[in-house]
């Protein structure tokens, strides 16, 4: 027995030595908890670990195999997604007890606070006294057991899973309903209670998902796509998407959900020249190899850092969206590019993880995929907030993309028109984020960058929050970015422009003197090497590509992402589909176009007359039109217009010859 | 975007004093709010007597605000009994029988009202626990109870004034402190200025105290006022109330904030953590409560 004196350390000295014991295989005793956050996150041995007296918040969060017995109380997010292994609490148990456990057998033999077994997916929750509002809320699947009362909601949106309740039922959730039970069901419960000795000799009720709420009422007709630009731009007010939209709502009686990003006309990036002409001769042969480029991300407080080869990294993008494949081909790319690629929303695979030199492990709300072993074989952690193309909305996957295998990796039911939590069970606010983004860095032992998300929204508030809640970077994600689904109005009206992000993100930071302390990496509809270095001058550290990436590897455009019927294979779930796609052909796209990328950021910076990526500044940008002078307080210069970058071009079709 | 705590001692034998309580509550959960630190205090005074403190900034800037305050003291008859600067801030004792809610608006337009009462003082600045310990010597304090605060400023700058706790500007003694938002705070805040009342700052915390303050002063007990706070408030929040006898809580119904407590025979203790509690009791296993979604309590101190 080894034990750990909480008195004499500080959590990150006593979780480190918890988990080297862990690995050892001894059991733990940890004295003086004194209801401290983050006891025993990430242990991934099977040991005992007893906590001799309470416990705070995410005790035994991120872990797999342990078997946790904590004498008396745990706070909020006991068990966060734990695998296997058991908890057994002596007292009661926070809010969110049981959050998104995927297999663990959690038994708290007091009561329980609100919203237990959020996103819960598989295992078992045992409650000995009362539960409390929205038990089993949004739950995906495994078991609930309530010997008390339920309170308000129970069962509210839940999705799968089976909720077995002893005392009273105070109300029921919506979306939820009392079924019949089976003897089978019943043996199985009091096997389970009888395993942990508790005497309850009451009858039960079952309450499981009405399934009212599953799929969307009436399919969306699918259609011939009209090609983008046949609608944004100067097309004609009642043109043929708008004519098309009208249509089909006046059948569907809903809101449209398509892929890609909004097609409104808004300020961005080509609404920014560079302030001066481009010397002839000043790029010269090779400017690659002349610019200093390298870039480190994340380093700030102390983990290793994502290590660039450019300021460039692959945007966020879901297995799922996309197809195994497609995420496979960008993943060998950006390894072949030696950049960063990030895994999105559903979960790591080991193609993936196996291709990416460097991989970013992405947590969203419903915690789909999410798990200790994937963020250990991680480069970076992020925490996903809201993205530019739906800012406050979750991912919706239609059930044509949710297969029996995605639903696997996700922990959720097959063929489901999966509408993902838009929030956060354990984030309601920055003081919960702070806690969080601190359980993540003690489960991986500090070792890893950790960064949030963010769809620009009030991002004036926003950034501050982030650094003050200690993110490494942040990834700033403007409404120009795209999505795999989203709703069509959400994806034109809601949010702000990418130069407004920034530029916002800038002020901000400096009204507080904090700019030195965060990395922010921007994203959000930016095509090429012209963009990224345009974003930098505003003061971006480093860019992202999504859609870019995904055209260089094939994509047509045709905006029908969220069909799961993509016929270049990319996103989809369909086998047949999916075979067209050739990941090792599509990589070698891929990888070329970042090559382009690379090489006008070089050719650019030195244009500029700079020898590092850094370099370039504000004064190197001038805006072509009212809107984006007023947004990034550039000088108007409607003049440079036409000006464009000849000698660029003509170095590069130099270096091309 | 904050953390609260608040105690009350029932009597004077748990070996326990509030100053250093809420400061060892407080830096027990300083994480989920850096910026800033503030203290709501209540010893109790000389009747006829009250305690007022000011913010008034450095130098030239706090003479100005003094001498204007000296000018209102001596338009509605308060005469200073005792007078210190201490950091950016002014504490003054004046003896004053007056309108009281007419003479804190006056002095409002003077300068920065942190406070005013006869028991209650309310010390709030930038930094730790420790650090406002530092400059206000809050240890020192030995009242029958009082409510802390850290906060993370997220809309609003990172100000003493913008801290909490929140006096009930005009109405003496009453003091909150809050985590959430009241979402439906510019509606409540028209309808209680259409009445009359002035308000001090943009901060939604302000709100709900001159809300329970305009109840009390109807003649509603606390407990009621907190009732139908629950009923008028929109939003997310757990709060903290201090009155002169009395401290209570209140919890919206979404249940979305923490906050937990421990009662014994000697006191009562509610903070939004459990680690909080356990600072005053340490290496021990506490018998604590989640107070239910939609419920409020109050306790009052032996008197």
């Amino acid at each position: 027995m080894v034990t750990i004196d909480l008195k004499d350390l500080s959590t990150r000295e006593a979780n480190e030595g918890i988990r080297e014991a862990a690995a050892r295989g001894d059991t733990v005793e940890v004295l003086n908890p004194d209801a401290r956050h983050h006891i025993g996150v990430g242990v991934i041995h099977a040991v005992d670990i007893h906590v001799r007296g309470s416990a705070g918040y995410f005790c035994a969060g991120l872990t797999d195999t342990p078997r946790f017995h904590i004498e008396r109380n745990a706070g909020w997010g006991l068990a966060d997604n734990m695998y296997r292994g058991s908890v057994v609490v002596g007292g009661n148990a926070g809010a969110i007890a049981g959050v998104a456990i995927r297999g663990a057998e959690v038994v708290i033999r007091g009561n329980m606070g609100s919203r237990a077994g959020q996103v819960m997916k598989k295992g078992t929750l045992l409650c000995c006294g009362n539960a409390n509002f929205m038990a089993g809320y949004m739950m995906y699947g495994g078991r609930m057991i309530i010997l008390g009362e339920s309170g308000e909601r129970l069962g509210e949106d839940m999705t799968g899973g089976e909720i077995f309740l002893g005392g009273d039922l105070v109300s029921l959730g919506s979306d939820a309903m009392v079924t019949d039970i089976a003897e089978d069901e019943i043996d199985d419960i009091r096997a389970f209670l009888d395993r942990y000795e508790v005497p309850f000799r009451g009858s039960f009720r079952k309450i499981v998902n009405a399934g009212k709420k599953l799929r969307y009422g009436t399919p969306e007709r699918q259609v011939r796509s009209i090609p983008y630009f046949n609608f944004s731009g100067d097309s004609d007010y009642w043109n043929h998407k708008v004519q098309e939209d009208v249509y089909i709502k006046s059948q569907i009686g809903r809101y449209r959900v398509r892929g890609y990003g909004g097609a409104r006309e808004l300020p961005h990036l080509a609404d920014l020249a560079f302030a001066r002409d481009i010397v002839p001769g000043a790029v010269g042969e090779d400017p690659v190899s002349r610019v200093r480029m390298h870039t480190l991300i994340g380093g700030k407080n102390g983990a290793k850092p994502l290590d660039l080869t450019m300021p460039v990294l692959i945007a966020p993008m879901s297995y799922g969206a996309l197809s195994r494949s497609a995420k496979q081909a960008v993943a060998i790319a950006s390894g072949m590019a030696g950049i960063a690629e990030n895994t999105g929303e559903g979960g790591m695979s080991d193609a993936q993880r196996d291709a990416a030199g460097q991989l970013i492990f992405q947590m969203l709300g419903g915690r789909l995929g999410w798990n200790i072993h994937d963020m250990n074989r991680a480069d970076g952690l992020e925490i996903y907030i809201s993205q530019g193309a739906k800012p406050g909305f979750g991912g919706q996957l239609m059930a044509k993309k949710v297969t029996k295998e995605l639903a696997e990796i996700r922990g959720i039911p097959a063929g489901i028109d999966l509408r993902s939590p838009s929030r956060h069970p354990d984030i309601l606010g920055a003081d919960d984020l702070v806690i969080k983004v601190e359980e993540l860095r003690e489960a991986t032992g500090y070792r890893l960058p950790v960064s949030v998300k963010l769809g620009a929204g009030r991002i004036h508030d926003d950034i501050k929050i982030a650094v003050k809640d200690g993110f490494d970077f942040v990834e700033l994600d403007g409404m120009q970015g795209s999505t795999g689904a989203g709703g069509a109005e959400v994806m034109e009206y809601v949010g702000i422009p990418t130069i407004s992000a920034i530029c916002e993100a800038e002020r901000a930071l400096a009204s507080i003197g904090r700019r030195q302390d965060i990395e922010i990496v921007l994203m959000g509809g930016l095509r090429d090497g012209v963009d990224a270095v345009k974003a930098m001058c505003l003061g971006a550290d480093a860019v992202a590509l999504g859609t870019a990436a995904i055209i260089a590897g094939g994509c047509i455009a045709c905006m029908q992402c969220h069909v799961g019927q993509c016929v270049t294979g990319i996103a989809t779930q369909d086998p047949d589909h999916e075979k067209r796609y050739k990941p090792e052909i599509e990589a070698q796209h891929i990888y070329t176009f970042l090559e382009s990328v690379r090489w006008q950021i070089a050719a650019i910076t030195c244009g500029l007359g700079y020898d590092d990526v850094r370099g370039p500044c504000r004064d190197d940008l001038v805006a072509l039109t009212p809107e984006a002078a007023e947004i990034t307080g550039l000088p108007l210069c409607p003049e440079r217009r036409n000006a464009g970058l000849p000698e660029i071009d003509a170095a590069m079709e130099r270096a091309l010859r | 975007m904050c953390g609260i705590a608040g105690i009350l001692l029932k009597n004077g034998d748990s070996g326990i004093d509030t100053g250093p309580a809420l400061i060892d509550m407080l830096d027990g959960c300083q994480h989920r709010g850096p910026d800033s630190t503030g203290f709501a205090l209540y010893e109790s005074g000389e009747e006829g007597q009250l305690k007022l403190r000011f913010h008034v900034g450095s130098d030239n800037e706090a003479g100005g605000a003094i001498a204007s305050l000296k000018q209102v003291f001596d338009e509605h008859g308060a005469r200073i009994i005792e007078e210190e600067r201490i950091a950016g801030s002014y504490r003054v004792v004046v003896r004053f029988r007056g309108d009281l809610q007419k003479f804190s608006y006056a002095v409002e337009h003077a300068a920065k009202v942190v406070s005013i009462g006869e028991s209650l003082e309310i010390v709030k600045d930038v930094g730790g626990a420790h650090d406002v310990d530092d400059t206000y010597d809050v240890h020192l304090f030995r009242g029958s109870h009082g409510l802390g605060h850290v906060r993370l400023a997220t809309e609003s700058d990172v100000k003493p004034e913008a801290s909490h706790p929140f006096w009930a500007t005009g109405f003496a003694d009453v003091a909150i402190v809050h985590n959430g938002q009241i979402t439906n705070y510019w509606k409540m805040r028209r309808r209680l200025e259409r009445r009359g009342f002035a308000f001090a700052t943009d901060n939604d915390s302000e709100l709900i105290a001159v809300y329970l303050a305009d109840k009390m002063n109807q003649g509603i007990p606390l407990k009621d006022s907190l009732a139908s706070s629950i009923d008028d408030m929109d939003g997310t929040f757990s709060f903290l109330v201090s009155t002169r006898d009395e401290i209570g809580y209140a919890k919206d119904r979404l249940a979305a904030k923490p906050m937990i407590m421990f009662e014994n025979d000697d006191l009562i203790a509610i903070a939004s953590e459990e680690v909080s509690l356990n600072r005053l009791f340490p290496g021990r296993a506490l018998d604590t409560r989640e107070p239910p979604p939609g419920s409020y309590r109050t306790w009052s101190r032996s008197i």
